[in-house]
């Protein structure tokens, strides 16, 4: 199954999870599985209009794909990272 | 053994306004900044001192790699004990100084005394022949634009500024440090602490070093050095790092707000109904009408995360524009326009001050009623009375716990008399546990862990390796936005020195850090009582899951027994 890589600051809803293996064949599909596990979880991505948050940004095996790239395939195996974009300052 | 050689050390007394030039001892030559600042002030300076009198002893120490070629690497550490906390504080900074100093091989000043005539104002001179201490009168008052525009016409274009603006002439508790930018422009400020009034009380008005346009520090192993700089400098660049950073800290706004870290009010909510007037992106659509951008706060720094923020008829205005200066000025004041924070922002550049402590202090003055919400001219005439010296001005420049006595107001967000800020305890426990057990009090960059799901079992050991990791990155002059980690850096260190520096060398470099500033508190006179939250991060309830503070003081103080080094603890990148 593809994994879900969560970062530290969206693991609120997570309660901790760091990486979860999820059902789908696209990105979205996997991050709405976490979402449907995870209350909470797909605010963090997603805006009310469904479009990615700008200060989201999403890795499928460590190439970053666009924020409307969704739709990109992904198999077992298949790493999709999120990546905050936190700093303090 | 190698590396840089005949490295010494400044030692002023303000009393006699006397220098005199010492070798820097080479058992110290791996301590720098925040660490070196720490040993010295454990050895030197009398934990019960006044912070403000002739006692106190003010460090200036630039970070171990500090003048070489690493990247980003120049920040310099300010510090002594605090007139603000009452225990020793480290603030650190970027700008030109910090690189100045040690391309000209000064690893430290140290200033102590007091002279005799409180009106009197002098300043330090540093170049390759030494330092002297002049008279500097004809800048009392000066706020720090004016004073680095004149004094950029009085020394050469290769001299850089450590100064002061009247909040810290004043000895007003909020008062910064002010280090130049590469356009010599006093935006850089180690701020947080109270270090800008025990510089005035010692009569410094600025530190002026001419770095003569010398060569950067040479490292033993040359080729190895600077194949690492290229190598991490490569990695930084082109890994997912540098975007996160590219637009600066502003940018972190809608994410802070999205968690709950984004306060309101005084603190009452989490988060703004402004984060979209706040949000650093506005500052980003100005550049193109307005001009400004991003650029490097100092030499040799590859990640620009500092903003140059211009007005609407596209003059300059700010530098930078962050995100704990939005948060803290702007939203918990009710204050909605970036534009009304970055005029705030300046004011704090010009007069001296910090801005986290001076925006928590307005917000205290606003919540007790004395001042609505959200009225941003209001604030800044606030800030002009500062300069004045009124009684209210006076107050605010004193910091959150000052006003919340003189208006006798319950909510007084602070954590050993120091402002909290912006990345709130509530929902990021294991950073509540760094601001109770720092010897900093509530610091972001003492040890931010913005994770709010992370289960209770792991904050002590999650707020302890921040810690240690953020000690040792604010001891080797790298910014915290590089986000080093400690095999890094100890790589760099070997390749400077030409002798490896060990996972248990760097990890007992990091606790001793610590350990030096604990025994400094509490021979100073802290006690368990001084590592607790405020009520109101007790009582006020944020967010839909209502979050207070409810961390046991028993877990909290797990913090100060050393657990054993996790592999972790050495990858785990620096963060504030």
């Amino acid at each position: 199954m593809p994994q879900v890589c969560v970062p530290p600051p969206y693991q609120g809803p997570t309660r901790g999870l760091a990486e979860i293996e999820v059902r789908g064949k696209t990105v979205r599909e996997c991050i709405d599985a976490v979402g449907s596990r995870f209350p909470g979880f797909r605010d963090q991505i997603f805006d009310p209009e469904g479009k990615v948050h700008g200060f989201v940004q999403l890795f499928v095996n460590g190439d970053e794909i666009g924020r409307s790239a969704l739709d990109t395939p992904v198999d077992a195996g298949d790493r999709i990272e999120i990546l905050a974009a936190i700093a303090g300052g | 053994m190698g590396g840089p050689t005949d490295d010494r050390m400044i030692r002023v007394d303000m009393t006699k306004q006397v220098v005199t030039v010492e070798p820097f001892p080479d058992e110290w030559k791996l301590l720098g900044g925040r660490a070196l600042s720490a040993h010295i002030l454990l050895g030197e300076c009398d934990p019960t001192c006044d912070p403000l009198g002739p006692d106190n002893l003010l460090v200036m120490a630039p970070g171990v790699l500090a003048g070489t070629s690493a990247p980003t690497s120049g920040r310099i550490s300010i510090g002594g004990k605090s007139p603000l906390t009452g225990g020793i504080k480290e603030a650190n900074a970027g700008g030109e100084p910090g690189q100045d100093l040690m391309k000209l091989g000064y690893r430290v000043i140290l200033v102590k005394g007091r002279p005799a005539d409180p009106d009197r104002r002098y300043a330090l001179e540093v170049n390759s022949e030494g330092a002297r201490v002049v008279g500097a009168d004809d800048y009392k008052g000066y706020w720090n634009y004016a004073l680095c525009e004149a004094l950029a016409k009085k020394y050469s274009d290769t001299t850089s500024f450590i100064s002061i603006g009247p909040a810290g002439e004043m000895q007003l508790t909020g008062a910064s440090v002010a280090c130049s930018d590469e356009k010599l422009r006093p935006a850089r400020h180690a701020a947080r602490g109270g270090l800008g009034a025990v510089m005035g009380s010692k009569g410094l008005k600025y530190v002026a070093i001419d770095n003569e346009k010398r060569p950067v520090r040479q490292p033993a192993r040359k080729k190895e050095f600077n194949t690492l700089c290229k190598a991490y400098s490569k990695d930084y660049l082109g890994g997912p790092k540098w975007p996160v950073f590219k637009n600066g800290t502003a940018a972190v706004v809608p994410v802070a707000n999205m968690l709950q870290t984004f306060p309101y009010k005084n603190r009452v909510e989490g988060q703004s109904p402004d984060a979209k007037t706040l949000d650093g992106a506005r500052i980003i659509e100005s550049f193109e009408e307005r001009g400004g951008g991003m650029h490097n706060c100092m030499t040799g720094c590859i990640v620009r995360c500092s903003n140059i923020v211009h007005d609407a008829e596209g003059n300059y205005k700010t530098s930078a524009l962050e995100f704990e200066t939005l948060t803290l000025l702007g939203s918990n004041c009710g204050i909605a326009s970036w534009e009304d924070v970055a005029d705030l922002d300046r004011l704090c550049d010009e007069l001296g001050l910090d801005t986290i402590e001076t925006g928590a202090a307005i917000a205290i003055y606003m919540d007790s009623g004395a001042m609505e919400f959200g009225d941003a001219e209001g604030a800044k005439r606030i800030l002009k009375e500062i300069a004045e010296g009124t009684e209210l001005g006076v107050a605010i420049g004193n910091g959150a716990v000052a006003i919340g006595k003189k208006t006798k107001h319950h909510r007084v967000p602070a954590v050993k008399g120091q402002a909290i800020p912006a990345w709130d305890p509530r929902p990021l426990k294991a950073t509540g546990v760094t601001y109770c057990t720092s010897p900093m009090g509530a610091d972001h960059t003492a040890g931010l862990i913005v994770n709010p799901g992370l289960p209770e079992d792991q904050w002590v050991q999650a707020s302890q390796e921040a810690q240690m990791v953020n000690a040792v990155c604010d001891s080797s002059g790298f910014c915290q936005f590089l986000q080093p980690n400690l095999d890094e850096i100890r790589q760099f260190y070997g390749h400077l020195y030409g002798e490896e520096v060990t996972r248990e060398q760097i990890g007992d470099q990091a606790w001793q850090c610590l350990a030096d500033e604990w025994e400094f508190n509490r021979r100073a006179g802290f006690t368990e009582k001084d590592d607790s939250m405020p009520d109101c991060m007790k009582q006020d309830a944020i967010g839909p899951a209502k979050v207070v503070w409810d961390v046991s003081p028993d877990l909290v103080r797990q913090a100060y027994e050393r657990l054993e080094a996790r592999e972790e603890l050495f990858t785990m990148k620096a963060t504030g």
